[in-house]
């Protein structure tokens, strides 16, 4: 089976450079990076090691560049893809684990769970959330997750373009092309260096709020709870 | 006197839409728009009475309200439809920089390969 490991980056050198020799050691599949238009030797720092890396000429975002991943992989033919983030959180090792629960419960995606590392509010923003949206899944916002073959095909296409989030907006997506979700319990690191993207700064929470929930709602009734 | 004012800025209008469509800082359905009103405030300084009937057959009894509520209706539709467009070029924009990058990626593979036959 052909797949590839696409990790976003956004001004990750650093943390790059620990990831990525650990990366290659754990696993044999092909990995590409994601530069979305980093202002530090993010670029200079994958191709060291050998890795491809595409470089996006304008920042999309953290969804954005994981789309330009996953287009890549529709391209070239890749039956799976595996997104992580490039901040060390996700751990290598745990792509095994990724990969097991794809061949155990044969879902269109698995997405890679640690519960413990989200915060109380957190928590409540993502019960308001499955609330709105019948999702039931763990973790709304893990970017640690497994497509499969027809997962790609529907995030590859147009109408994925424009979410900005890689989280509720894309498994609405997914739902809503009759595919499903299976999550598997993985270890994560607490974040080596750089904040989260989303819980950065309260008017970031908010206009994140907001706009999650003008998506949920915009989709309600769309598909039937799973 | 309030008749001269409304073609004066209609007769502005047109000309500068021309104008600007000449000099292509405008383009096709943009400038239509931008005609259609300068055209429509040019017939309503020439004909006024047309809002008093309009506003009698709908039930208005002060005829301006009616000028005033149409002309903010469409500003609102021409918003909306201007969001609209510019959601669709952010589409557009968001597509063409992750293929561009996808294509680099493509041609600087062909110059390698081609480097070592």
């Amino acid at each position: 089976m052909k797949s590839l490991i696409v990790i976003p980056a956004f001004n990750e050198a650093e943390n790059l450079k620990t990831l990525l020799p650990e990366l290659l050691s754990q696993v044999s599949h092909d990995v590409v990076v994601v530069d979305d238009a980093s202002q530090d030797e993010t670029v200079q720092v994958v191709e060291s090691f050998g890795v491809k890396c595409l470089s996006l000429p304008l920042q999309l975002g953290a969804w954005g560049a994981t789309q330009t991943g996953i287009r890549y992989a529709h391209k070239n033919a890749y039956q799976q893809v595996i997104t992580m983030d490039a901040d060390g959180q996700h751990l290598p090792v745990e792509v095994h684990t990724l990969v097991a629960g794809y061949q155990q419960t044969n879902t269109h995606v698995v997405i890679g769970t640690f519960p413990s590392r989200l915060s109380r509010l957190k928590k409540l923003a993502w019960r308001f959330f499955k609330m709105l949206t019948n999702i039931k899944i763990e973790d709304l916002t893990s970017g640690f997750r497994l497509y499969d073959e027809q997962a790609i095909k529907v995030l590859a296409q147009r109408q994925a373009s424009l979410l900005d989030y890689q989280d509720v907006g894309v498994l609405l997506l997914l739902l809503r092309s009759g595919l499903t979700i299976h999550e598997v319990p993985v270890k994560m690191l607490h974040r080596n260096d750089g904040k989260s993207r989303v819980f950065s700064s309260w008017l970031v929470v908010l206009k994140y709020m907001v706009q999650t929930t003008t998506l949920c709602i915009a989709n309600m009734g769309t598909r039937q709870a799973k | 006197m309030t008749n001269i004012t409304i073609l004066i800025i209609g007769a502005l209008l047109s000309v500068s839409i021309l104008y600007l469509v000449r000099k292509g800082k405008m383009h096709g359905p943009y400038a239509t728009w931008w005609l259609l009103v300068a055209v429509t405030a040019i017939i309503l300084s020439i004909f006024p009475g047309i809002i008093d009937w309009v506003a009698a057959q709908v039930g208005i009894t002060y005829p301006p309200t009616l000028l005033l509520l149409v002309s903010i209706c469409m500003i609102l539709v021409r918003m909306l439809t201007m969001d609209m467009a510019l959601t669709q070029k952010e589409r557009k924009i968001r597509r063409l920089t992750q293929k561009m990058a996808i294509l680099e990626d493509h041609l600087t593979q062909h110059k390698k390969d081609d480097g070592q036959p």
